[in-house]
């Protein structure tokens, strides 16, 4: 028999304990069961599939046609490469927002709903740890299987149509971007997961925040800057390395970060007030 | 020890509402250390809020509640560290098996070394009988397994203090029989403080028992007490034909505190409530017998069941809310 004297206690900073162990569950949950490589087989596929018909197939048609915006590319393949780099970025970035609210919407409602987050909270664990082992564990999930390798791919389908690397840093500059897209729309569903107690009201609020916003846009253009509807053009185009004016790529990028973080704090603070 | 850590649990008028609802009134709780506390009431009295609160999973809306002399609201999480929880449905982190979820709540407290953490899941395996499932699904298991596990769960930190919310009352009677043998073996680890609606169970495993209904607390104490019912000590006499003057008789004993006696056919059933038991135990019977006109065919000291006094309790607190 082992006696609790033979075991070392968990120690960890009080305010984030249980930290560690909610952690390696939530991990679990992403890498230790299919999910991981369907998504990455999925979200590869869609947008790096997506990306090369563009990058490869467009050129042979856009040559048999006098559209104007071909030459102002430089020819066929410039003009492949800049859609396809559009195509990624802008619509990549609005697919990844979606996948992004279908697949975080249950984070914390299903284990509200069956009863497991009331047996976790019984064990020696803070709330916050709670909140913050979910958001760790799926944003890093979200960004190496969401956005890296779809990335990865086009960066290289990129490369191989051109020849030779495709602009590292620009790109990268416009995956960063996408990250803080793909961030917005995270944090966003994680805090609603923590004040809805139900799947539809999340999916709701979240599909029209990303959906909605851009009509509501079109009439109040001030959004543009304080929310991250604009984000995807602004990745292509970085990642294009085109110039940029300073409100156009700094404002969406830092209010969205600012937002992110008002949600998580949002999500904390609830939560904490939370009855099970 | 103080008489604050003589309890394990207690509560000084706890009081708990959701909106207009009063779900807890002002409820004074005390557990002693290494008890089975049966925590009685019918469905909706109040039990898992209390439990909860005591959890830090619910906050209460009056009074305090300490738990090892700690508040349950402020210190909730220490609290937690010496705890073992079984909620009504027991729940389990369903993409592990029996021996990850084991070893997944033993993490929340220790943090190695790992080969005496797995030493310790696999007793706790062994005391609910699940070794051999350790490696299934757990969404194969029946009720009765999947509440083992859940004890199990609990009990994997050598928990100062056990919560088991109603742990057998979803359980067909050989599943309720086994997790009434697990709670007796850890009786000597632990207190255990569990709620439930099943009176057989408590008479069974309880030494002690809070009888709550609509949120008020309407008895405590050891079971033995509480069966001795709220007339205190009673002795039930059944005599043929008993002489006149018998009950003045009786009532003129100075440690007897009433007598009734309802006519049956045939025999007297008395009924003696006494104030000194060891008196009414050397003296009461000889004292009936000098009477040679008595003939005496039973003797034994009042006892009742449980029901019947959960029944009294929480019937009798139902009229008195309706007059």
């Amino acid at each position: 028999m082992v006696a609790n004297h033979e075991l070392q206690r968990a120690e960890e900073w009080s305010g984030l304990r249980g930290f560690t162990n909610l952690l390696y569950k939530e991990n679990r949950a992403w890498w230790g069961t299919r999910r991981w490589w369907i998504n990455a087989l999925l979200w590869t596929g869609m947008l790096g599939g997506l990306a090369a018909m563009v990058v490869f197939m467009l050129p042979t048609i856009a040559q048999a046609t006098d559209d104007p915006a071909v030459a102002k590319a430089g020819g066929p393949i410039p003009f492949g490469l800049e859609m396809g780099r559009t195509v990624f970025f802008e619509l990549g970035a609005m697919a990844l927002a979606i996948g992004v609210i279908i697949l975080c919407q249950d984070l914390i409602v299903d284990e509200k709903q069956t009863g497991l987050t009331e047996w976790l909270l019984a064990k020696p664990v803070t709330r916050r740890a709670y909140v913050l082992a979910k958001l760790v564990a799926s944003a890093l999930a979200v960004m190496i299987l969401l956005v890296a390798l779809p990335s990865l791919a086009c960066y290289l389908l990129l490369s191989a149509r051109v020849g030779s690397f495709f602009p590292f840093l620009p790109f990268l500059g416009g995956v960063g971007i996408m990250i803080v897209h793909t961030l917005f729309y995270l944090t966003l569903t994680l805090m609603l997961g923590t004040l809805f107690n139900s799947r539809p009201p999340i999916l709701g609020i979240a599909l029209g925040v990303l959906l909605g916003g851009n009509l509501l846009a079109g009439f109040l253009k001030p959004l543009l800057s304080v929310t991250p509807l604009l984000l995807g053009k602004v990745a292509s185009l970085t990642a294009g390395s085109q110039p940029l004016p300073p409100e156009l790529l700094l404002y969406p990028v830092i209010a969205s970060v600012l937002w992110s973080v008002i949600f998580i704090v949002v999500a904390v603070v609830r939560f904490e007030k939370t009855e099970f | 020890m103080n008489q604050t850590h003589d309890h394990v649990i207690r509560t000084d008028g706890l009081s708990k509402s959701f909106g207009d609802v009063q779900v807890l009134k002002s409820v004074n709780l005390a557990v002693p250390a290494h008890s089975i506390f049966g925590f009685l009431g019918p469905n909706g009295a109040g039990k898992t809020t209390l439990m909860k609160i005591l959890l830090g999973l619910v906050r209460p809306t009056g009074g305090s509640g300490t738990i090892f002399g700690r508040d349950v609201v402020r210190e909730s999480v220490a609290i937690r560290e010496r705890i073992g929880y079984l909620p009504q449905q027991p729940r389990f982190v369903e993409y592990m098996t029996a021996r990850e979820n084991l070893t997944f709540a033993a993490n929340f407290f220790f943090s190695g070394p790992q080969p005496k953490i797995r030493e310790r899941c696999e007793e706790m395996l062994e005391l609910v009988g699940l070794r051999d499932k350790a490696d299934r699904p757990i969404k194969n298991f029946s009720g009765g397994e999947k509440q083992r596990l859940g004890i199990a769960l609990a009990q994997v930190n050598y928990p100062d203090l056990l919560i088991l919310d109603e742990p057998a009352s979803a359980l067909d009677p050989l599943g309720r029989q086994e997790v009434l043998e697990v709670m007796e073996r850890l009786r000597k680890h632990t207190t255990v403080f569990y709620s439930t609606h099943i009176l057989d169970d408590v008479q069974r495993v309880s030494d002690r028992v809070a009888i709550l209904n609509r949120g008020r607390l309407l008895t405590s104490g050891p079971i033995e007490q509480i069966l001795n019912g709220r007339d205190g000590v009673v002795y039930t006499l059944i005599v043929k034909e008993a002489p006149q003057g018998f009950s003045e008789r009786l009532a003129g004993l100075s440690w007897v505190t009433h007598v009734s006696a309802p006519e049956t056919a045939g025999a007297s059933v008395w009924q003696i409530g006494v104030s000194d038991e060891a008196a009414a135990e050397t003296a009461l019977l000889r004292f009936v017998l000098e009477d040679q006109n008595v003939t005496v065919t039973e003797f034994s000291r009042k006892k009742y069941e449980l029901e019947e006094i959960f029944m009294e309790l929480v019937k009798g607190e139902s009229d008195g809310r309706q007059s």
